[in-house]
This record gives structure tokens, C-alpha cells and sequence, in this order.
């Protein structure tokens, strides 16, 4: 104990001088231990004063970090490089907490979480955590933190998933991401464990980290490398790793499944920009061969997750299944941005993850609201929808149209971004990975076509057999997926607004 | 706020309007519709008359475009890759100027058949309009993105439209039509970015998508993708003619080209009348017009050097799209394949890259505009009476049907080229400029001019014969006396849409110069730019 005193005020005094920079998460935390008091003896009706505490959790959480954005040009590391604040991560957090958000008002619409016997305050105490995960995996720059980071956020996740376990689908689902998860956290601590014995820390930002590693076998540190990769991927659920998602999705309650799809997916690719950092700085001053081919492995994933997603998804007839494969598809043009590894390339990935969020978010609040109501989960059961839901369908469309990227929608200028990025970094390098990867990413923009338009040829095109007696009512649900699709053709037209 | 976004929006803004009317006032949709349309033809009719064709030659030049609209529109910072810098860009020359007249035109002759249209007026009123909106965009964009994104909005209304008031199986056609021109127009998307970061513009150094700086050799950055000097090579070919072939594949997909045509018959066959009417007068063209605007004024030298498929596509579509309109028994079919073969000759002209040939090209594009128009019209009017339109079932119908059979004979003589009327100046000219391509640039050997002439004796065959099945002798029905009660003659709304057709196509046939002095000087300062290259 005695060789510690040494080091003990130093370490303290990291501590301290870094609290105000984690204000943002000390809010989270606050909120977290007051939520539970409340739910536990004031609770309100359906939890309703819970769900109003960790809004305003949420937003003095999201203010502070606003505020953190004017002072973080260059980027402060606090708690002994275990954090990192940067503005790429300020981006993401606040993203995390917009989706959060969304997330708890989606929650409060769906009158089938709201009326379950469990009750709802215990999902609402979650979400705090959820973010506070989310956040830490935006800021992670130690091995340590991106693990426990990724952990929180499972952990969280598992309870979701099967908060509202009716059937055996959905018990099948929870114990299916909880035991996917708990392998690839596995697999991922070991990857980090032989990191830490090849260089001796933990920190990612530290140059030994690097110099060390060079010196180990190439083969030796790829595997490492890989295996970390494999933590993060399943929270991606690029291909390989993909395989839970679609279950998932499919048993888990669609609000549930509309975070999974967005916020998870969201930190796992900062977690990766993270990871990838010290490399890129590597290789750029560096002359030597480069630890580890970033760029070849994961062009593999890209092109892999691109193609199988969105070919997998043509097949699917339910909803949320359709939807996990796009997903899927999605990471792999996300992935794209990830491989260009250029300020463009990582501008593009936050406006296409925006863009992405919330049309996943829209779909999945329509697709909610048409379950609740209509008990319809299928595509082809959509047939007539259109009449009956004129409002919501043609938002629908529209939120489809901007996930394959059409014109006048923010997807589409996701997609030229994205695109741009690359072709400058083709022209630049002359890489036939490149070159194949837009390839790839042109061919399966309109193969997502295909899936995406059976749900307005269902809704509009074809006529229903039996005529649907269900009472039409508007209610927030509706209008708040009326504005973001109106955001989405917004930021299509002015993407000026945001970047 | 210019005269050209006045035009461009005024479609979108009347479509608005019904978007918001309650349902009460279901019967007055159509009428802000045709307010809209009326005036957006009194706005082109404007343009036309005080277009100075001399003057605004165009192509490459921005001071030599009328109405120009230039407005920064997006403007992102992205660090190394300079400035996004994307401009609403809009000006008319004479390569353009026809076309938005032309589409004005038949958007009100489309209008006036929507009375057919029976089911779901808001959304169909709202969407014919959004397409409006899109395809006057189409022709007067001049940076490349806003073309780009008018290109693409064309297909969303159209695929509904397509497919909500289609026939049987407008689903498989919808989609299908979506499909090809989404496949054509994705590659585009990448070419157009690789333009971008091959051009700089001259005023500010930044990357763009200006159109215009694209056709100056002297705007490409050293070294790059585009760059003519640089002969860089994708795929062991050309960059250069790489990204020509891809324009041109989804321009040609639009045109269509055998044999990436397989999507038209069928989607105006499905396609309600109307709809039928904008595919084939105006959607066409925007294949015709991309490929002159694009392809030829961006990549000169690439065209020069594949003008002989350009040509040996454009004779196979002539002569594929014949034969298939002679094998046909439904009279709509018929129609569609005869547009493949009569949009060969635009190819075919523009093939040839000589005066002749180019304007042989816009002339046909214009006329064919304006017939096909007129024939789905006419084809319309048969299926609206008694849903039915095989040709074996009906016989003798001038007899019951006098004032239809005038004008059906007119819309077939002057599709097949009859002198005084507007495709015979249009044929003749594109295939003037195939015989003299071989003398003046030796591009086109003399061989195709010679099929093409073929084109037109089987386009003879299959209407004169279709007149004769259809029309001649004594009347026997499929459907019996039910039918000759139905099959009443054409009415008040129908004869004033087919009344305009038949002057624009008689007008521009007998003088052809209220067309040819407007676009000449553009088509010359064309040929001079591909000369130059």
C-alpha cells in the first residue's frame, strides 16, 4: 500500500481537476439514483413523474454538454486518460441524448408498454443509464472504458429487451442478445487483455501503446486487434456479427427495438473511431508497414454487411425483421465513411448517422403505432393502409425514401457525403478498395429500393380485402414522426443547417 | 424571384394548394390544376416568343443563357475537401427553351385527359403536379446537382402514379420502371461526384458542379479522375469515356435504347392515359436532352469516339421497335414500341454530329413530343368508352366514330412521316445528317442512314395497317351492340386537346423555322464545342 502514497495526491488531483468536465454525466448519474427514489414512493399515475424527471435529466444533461462544445477544440483528456472530451464525441453525445429522448417519448406513446402489469417505471430508470453508457462510449479513450463502456450499455440493453417478456419470442430474443453479448464481451476482454500485455497500458492515447505494439508480431497483433474488433461489431451487428440483430428486433418491443437500432449502433461506431485513432496517427508519421490493415479488414465487413443486409432484407416479410436487415445495411455504407478516415469521411458519418436516426426512429414509432392499433406486423399485411392512415403512411414513405436516399431528403445528402468522401479518398489513393466498396454501395442503393417500396406498395398500391374498423385518431405519436420526417426533407434541402 | 422559378414552382406551390383543400371541394382539384397548367403555358408561350435564338446560343457560355438564376444554395465547409458549394443554377438556350414550351403543352393536353381519373383526386392532382414541378426543373438546371436532384424527383410521382391509377399490373410495372432508371441514375450520382472533384470553378477555385465549368477543358484540376490530360484508367479503360458510357446508360435508359428498353412498353401500357401522355411527350426527352446537355457538351471526345454505337444503338432501336410494333395486337403496345423506333432517330441525329443530324434530333424530339401525345390521347379515348383496346376486336370504327378516325389518321400519317407535317421534317433532317456525317466527319458510315430509312417504310407498315384493321370496313365489335352505344365520338374537352396537338404538329411541319431559328445557333455553338475538344 505504501508505494502508493506517492502517487496517490497526483491522482486525486486528476480526479478533481477533471469532475467539471464530466458535469454532463454527474447530471445522469443524479438523475439515475433520484429516479429510482422517485418511482419507488412517488411514482405518479402510470409513472408519469418519473417519466417527467428523466426528461429534464436528460435535457440539463444535453445543455451542459452544449456547453461543453465552445471549450473543446483541441480536445481534453481528464481521469488519467481514461476519458477523452472532443468535439466529435460532444456530437455524438448530444445525438445519444436526442435519441434517448425520442426513445422516452416513444415509450410514453405506446399504450402496450404504458398498460403492461409490470409497469413502466422501471424502463424510464433505465434510460439514464442507457445514455450515461452511451455518453462514456463516445469519451472512452482507455481500454478499460471502452469495455465497461460497452458493457453498461449491454447490460441496460438486456434489461430492455426483455423488459415485456409475454412469449416465448421475446424470452427467446432477451436470452439470445444476453448470451450473444456476454460471448462477444468475452471474446472482446480477452482481445484487450492481450493488448495490455503486448504494451504494457491501457490508454489508447498513450505512444508507448503504439511503439510497443510495432514491435510485436504482425500476425500476433492482428489477432488482438480482431479480437477487440469483435466487441464493437457486435454492437454494430455488421456481418459477421449480425446474426442476433434481426431475432432481436423482432421479439424485442418496437420501442425498445428503436433504440437498439439507433443509439447502440451510434457508440459503437465512436467506440470505433476511438479504437482506430491511435493507428491512423501511427501510420501517418510513421513510414513503416502499417500494425494492422485497417482498411482491408474492414472494406471486407463493409462490402460483406452491405450486400448481405440488404439482400437478406428483400426476403423479409415483418416489419422489424425488414428493418434490421436495412440496418445492417446501413453500417456497412456507415462503415465506408469509417474506412475513408478523413475529417470529410467522419462529417459525412455524423450527418448519415443523424439522418439515420431519425428516419429509424420515425419508422419505427409508424410501425409501433400501426401494430398497436391494427395488430399488423407483416409488409404484406399493409395492403390498404394508405387510406386508413393517410398522415402516418405518407410520412412512412417519405422516411423511406430518405433511408435509400433519394432526393430532395437528408438521406441523400447523407449518401453524397458519404460518397464524396470516398471518391476523394479514391482519387487520392487509387485503392480498389474503394472503388468496390462505392461499387457495391451504388448496386445495393437500389436493391434497398426494392424492399423499401413494398411497404408504399402495400399501403397505396394494392387494395385491402377485409375493410379495417379501427377508430383513426391522431395522437403524438403521429405528429412527432410528422416532424421528423419534415426535418428530414428540411435537412435534404438545406443540409447547410447542420454542418 | 425569376421568370424561369416562377414557372419551376408555380406547379409545386398549386399542388400544395390541393394538398390542403379539404375533401369537400373534390371537384375543384382538377381546376386549380389546369389554372396552375394555363399559366404555366402563357409563361412558356412568354418565353418562347421573347427568346432571341442568336443571342442566347448557350452551351457553354453563362452569358449566353436568357433568364439566368444563380443563387448560392448549399454551401458546407468540409475541410480538406474545400467548399461544398452547390448553386441554384437555372438559364434556358436553345437546346432547353423548346423543351420547356414542349412540356407546358403536353402537361395541359395531359391535364385535360386526367378527367378520366376517377379515384383519390387529392393525391393524384398533387403528385401530377410535384412530376410537373420536377420536369421543368429537369431542363433549365444548370449545375449538375439541381439536375440531379429535379432527375430524381421525377421518379417518386411517377411511380405512383404509375402505380395507384395504373391498369392491371402497374405494380410489376411501377417498380420495375423505378428500378431501371434508379440503377441508371446511382452511377450517374458518382460520376457527378467524381466531376466535381475534377472541376474547379475558374471565379472562385473551389470544386462545383457547375455544368458549364465541366465543358471547359481548361477547369480541370491536373491530374484528375476526369482530367482529359491526365488519361487516367478505371478498369483498364478510359475514366474519360468510363463516365460517358455511365451518363449515357442512364440517359438511355430514359430514352429508352434497345436493350435497356424493356421497362416501356410495359410501364405505359400500365399507365393511366394521362400519365401514358407525360412518359411518352415529355419523360423521353429528358433522356434526349440529358444525353445532348451531359454526355455530348461534358465529354466531347468520348462521344466522338463511341458516335458509331451511338448510331448502330440508335439504327437497332429503329428498326427493333418496328418490328415489335408490327408484332403487336393491343393498340397501346403498339404506340409504346413505335416510340422506341421513332426515338431512334434522335440517337441516330445525334450520332452524327453534324448541324443536320443534331437538329434532325431535337426536331424529332419535339415532334415526337407532341404526336405520341397525341396518339396515347387518341388510345385513351378508345379504352376510357369501352376498357378494351386489342385490335382485332374492334373493325369499321370510322363509320361510328368519324370525327376519331380524322384525327387518328392525322396522328398516323404525321407519325409516319408524312410531308407538311412535323416528323417528316424531323426524320428527314436526322437522316440528312447521318448520309453526311460520313463526308463531313467521318463518324457515321453511309450504310446507317440507309436503315434508318427503313425505319420509316415499317413505320408506314404498322400504322397504315393498324388503320386498316381498326378502322375500315364494316363495323363489327368484340363487344357488340353494348359497345357501339359506348363507343360515342370525341367531345368538346377531347377535341381542344386533340386540336392543339395537331397544330403544333402541322404548324412546325409546314414551318419548321419557328423551331429551327431558335435552337440553330445553339446546335452550331454545340458542334463547335465537340469540334474543339
Amino acid at each position: 500500500m505504501n508505494e502508493f502514497t506517492s502517487v496517490l495526491p497526483e491522482l486525486i488531483k486528476n480526479i478533481t481537476t477533471g469532475m467539471p468536465h464530466f458535469l454532463p454525466e454527474i447530471v445522469l448519474i443524479i438523475t439515475f439514483i433520484v429516479v429510482i427514489l422517485t418511482d419507488l414512493f412517488y411514482p405518479g399515475k402510470k409513472s408519469v413523474h418519473t417519466y417527467i424527471l428523466v426528461l429534464t435529466g436528460i435535457v440539463i444533461s444535453a445543455f451542459f454538454t452544449i456547453l461543453q462544445y465552445q471549450s473543446s477544440v483541441n480536445g481534453i483528456s481528464v481521469f488519467n486518460d481514461t476519458l477523452k472530451i472532443d468535439r466529435i464525441g460532444i456530437i455524438f453525445k448530444l445525438l445519444f441524448s436526442a435519441v434517448v429522448i425520442l426513445y422516452a417519448l416513444f415509450i410514453k406513446g405506446n399504450t402496450r408498454m404504458q398498460n403492461h402489469t409490470k409497469g413502466i417505471g422501471d424502463l424510464y430508470m433505465l434510460l439514464p443509464g442507457a445514455l450515461l453508457g452511451l455518453n462514456l462510449m463516445a469519451m472512452a479513450s482507455s481500454l478499460l472504458m471502452v469495455y465497461l463502456s460497452i458493457e453498461m450499455v449491454s447490460l441496460v440493453s438486456y434489461l430492455m429487451v426483455g423488459y415485456v417478456s409475454d412469449g416465448e419470442k421475446q424470452s427467446e430474443a432477451a436470452m439470445k442478445y444476453a448470451l450473444f453479448g456476454g460471448v462477444c464481451s468475452a471474446i472482446m476482454l480477452y482481445g484487450m487483455s492481450l493488448l495490455y500485455a503486448f504494451t504494457g497500458t491501457l490508454s489508447l492515447s498513450d505512444p508507448q501503446f503504439m511503439i510497443r505494439l510495432a514491435e510485436m508480431p504482425q500476425s500476433v497483433a492482428a489477432i488482438a486487434i480482431i479480437l477487440v474488433l469483435v466487441g464493437i461489431g457486435f454492437k454494430l451487428a455488421f456481418v459477421p456479427l449480425h446474426f442476433w440483430s434481426p431475432d432481436v428486433y423482432e421479439g424485442a418491443p418496437i420501442p425498445v427495438t428503436a433504440f437498439l437500432s439507433t443509439g447502440p449502433k451510434m457508440a459503437g461506431f465512436a467506440v470505433l473511431i476511438r479504437f482506430m485513432e491511435p493507428f491512423h496517427t501511427a501510420s501517418n508519421t510513421s513510414q513503416g508497414t502499417p500494425v494492422f490493415d485497417f482498411v482491408a479488414i474492414l472494406s471486407v465487413i463493409a462490402i460483406s454487411s452491405m450486400i448481405v443486409g440488404n439482400f437478406a432484407a428483400i426476403w423479409q416479410n415483418n416489419m422489424k425483421r425488414m428493418l434490421a436487415y436495412s440496418s445492417i445495411g446501413h453500417t456497412g455504407l456507415i462503415l465506408m465513411a469509417i474506412i475513408v478516415n478523413s475529417n470529410d469521411g467522419i462529417k459525412a458519418m455524423l450527418f448519415y448517422l443523424m439522418m439515420y436516426s431519425i428516419a429509424n426512429m420515425a419508422a419505427f414509432m409508424i410501425a409501433g403505432k400501426i401494430e398497436e392499433r391494427t395488430g399488423i406486423i407483416n409488409i404484406s399485411s399493409y395492403k390498404g393502409l394508405g387510406k386508413v392512415y393517410p398522415l402516418e403512411m405518407v410520412c412512412f414513405v417519405i422516411i423511406l425514401m430518405s433511408l435509400t436516399g433519394l432526393p430532395p431528403l437528408a438521406g441523400f445528402m447523407g449518401k453524397v457525403l458519404i460518397f464524396s468522401a470516398a471518391i476523394e479518398s479514391y482519387s487520392a489513393s487509387n485503392s480498389l478498395w474503394m472503388l468496390s466498396l462505392l461499387i457495391v454501395a451504388a448496386l445495393t442503393t437500389v436493391v434497398s429500393l426494392f424492399y423499401y417500396f413494398k411497404i408504399p406498395l402495400n399501403a397505396f398500391l394494392r387494395q385491402s380485402d377485409e375493410v379495417f374498423i379501427v377508430k383513426v385518431k391522431r395522437d403524438a405519436l403521429s405528429y412527432i414522426s410528422l416532424i421528423l420526417t419534415l426535418l428530414l426533407i428540411l435537412w435534404g434541402i438545406m443540409p447547410g443547417l447542420l454542418i | 424571384m425569376s421568370l424561369l422559378s416562377i414557372l419551376i414552382f408555380l406547379p409545386l406551390f398549386a399542388g400544395l394548394i390541393i394538398v390542403v383543400l379539404p375533401s369537400s371541394v373534390r371537384e375543384g382539384y382538377k381546376y386549380v390544376a389546369l389554372a396552375a397548367v394555363i399559366i404555366q403555358v402563357l409563361i412558356s408561350a412568354y418565353i418562347y416568343l421573347h427568346f432571341n435564338g442568336n443571342v442566347f446560343t448557350g452551351i457553354a457560355d453563362q452569358n449566353k443563357y436568357q433568364l439566368v438564376e444563380r443563387l448560392p444554395w448549399i454551401s458546407l465547409n468540409l475541410g480538406a475537401m474545400g467548399k461544398l458549394q452547390i448553386d441554384y443554377f437555372l438559364g434556358l438556350d436553345g437546346l432547353s427553351m423548346p423543351f420547356m414550351l414542349l412540356t407546358s403543352v403536353v402537361m395541359l393536353v395531359a391535364l385535360l385527359a386526367s378527367w378520366e381519373i376517377k379515384i383519390n383526386l387529392k393525391g393524384y392532382f398533387a403528385l401530377f403536379l410535384l412530376l410537373d414541378t420536377a420536369i421543368l426543373g429537369v431542363f433549365s438546371a444548370l449545375d449538375f446537382f439541381l439536375f440531379y436532384i429535379f432527375y430524381e424527383l421525377m421518379l417518386m410521382p411517377l411511380y405512383f402514379l404509375i402505380g395507384i391509377w395504373g391498369g392491371v399490373r402497374r405494380e410489376y410495372a411501377a417498380i420495375k420502371f423505378f428500378l431501371y432508371t434508379l440503377f441508371g441514375s446511382v452511377f450517374m450520382l458518382l460520376v457527378i461526384i467524381g466531376l466535381y472533384f475534377s472541376v474547379t470553378d475558374p471565379a472562385t477555385g473551389y470544386h462545383t458542379f457547375n455544368m458549364l465549368s465541366m465543358m471547359d477543358p481548361k477547369n480541370y484540376v491536373e491530374g484528375s479522375i476526369f482530367s482529359a490530360l491526365a488519361h487516367n484508367e478505371l478498369f483498364g479503360v478510359s475514366a474519360r469515356l468510363l463516365g460517358f458510357i455511365v451518363l449515357f446508360i442512364a440517359f438511355a435508359i430514359k430514352v429508352p435504347i434497345v436493350p435497356l428498353h424493356t421497362w416501356l412498353p410495359d410501364a405505359h401500357v400500365e399507365a393511366p392515359t394521362p400519365v401514358s401522355i407525360i412518359l411518352a411527350g415529355i419523360l423521353l426527352k429528358v433522356g434526349g436532352y440529358g444525353i445532348l446537355r451531359v454526355c455530348v457538351s461534358i465529354f466531347p471526345d468520348a462521344a466522338i469516339q463511341s458516335a458509331w454505337w451511338l448510331g448502330l444503338i440508335g439504327i437497332v432501336s429503329i428498326i427493333y421497335g418496328a418490328l415489335n410494333a408490327l408484332a403487336q395486337t393491343d393498340l397501346k403496345r403498339l404506340v409504346a414500341y413505335s416510340s422506341i423506333s421513332h426515338m431512334g432517330f434522335v440517337l441516330l441525329g445525334i450520332a452524327s454530329i453534324t448541324p443536320e443530324g443534331i437538329s434532325g434530333a431535337m426536331m424529332q424530339m419535339i415532334s415526337h413530343g407532341f404526336l405520341s401525345s397525341m396518339l396515347f390521347f387518341l388510345v385513351g379515348i378508345i379504352y376510357s368508352r369501352v376498357h378494351d383496346r386489342e385490335i382485332p376486336h374492334f373493325r369499321g370504327l370510322a363509320l361510328i366514330m368519324p370525327k376519331f378516325s380524322a384525327f387518328i389518321m392525322i396522328a398516323f400519317f404525321a407519325s409516319l412521316g408524312l410531308p407538311g407535317f412535323s416528323a417528316f421534317i424531323a426524320e428527314a433532317f436526322s437522316l440528312i445528317g447521318a448520309f453526311n456525317s460520313e463526308s463531313i466527319n467521318g463518324l457515321l458510315p453511309r450504310w446507317m442512314a440507309v436503315c434508318g430509312t427503313l425505319g420509316i417504310l415499317l413505320s408506314a407498315c404498322y400504322f397504315l395497317w393498324t388503320l386498316q384493321r381498326m378502322f375500315f370496313g364494316e363495323t363489327r365489335l368484340f363487344g357488340g351492340e353494348k359497345w357501339k352505344i359506348q363507343l360515342t365520338d370525341v367531345n368538346a374537352r377531347e377535341v381542344t386537346a386533340l386540336c392543339i396537338l395537331t397544330a403544333f404538329a402541322l404548324v412546325l411541319g409546314i414551318m419548321p423555322s419557328l423551331a429551327f431559328d431558335k435552337m440553330n445557333a445553339s446546335v452550331l455553338e454545340l458542334i463547335r464545342l465537340v469540334n474543339l475538344k
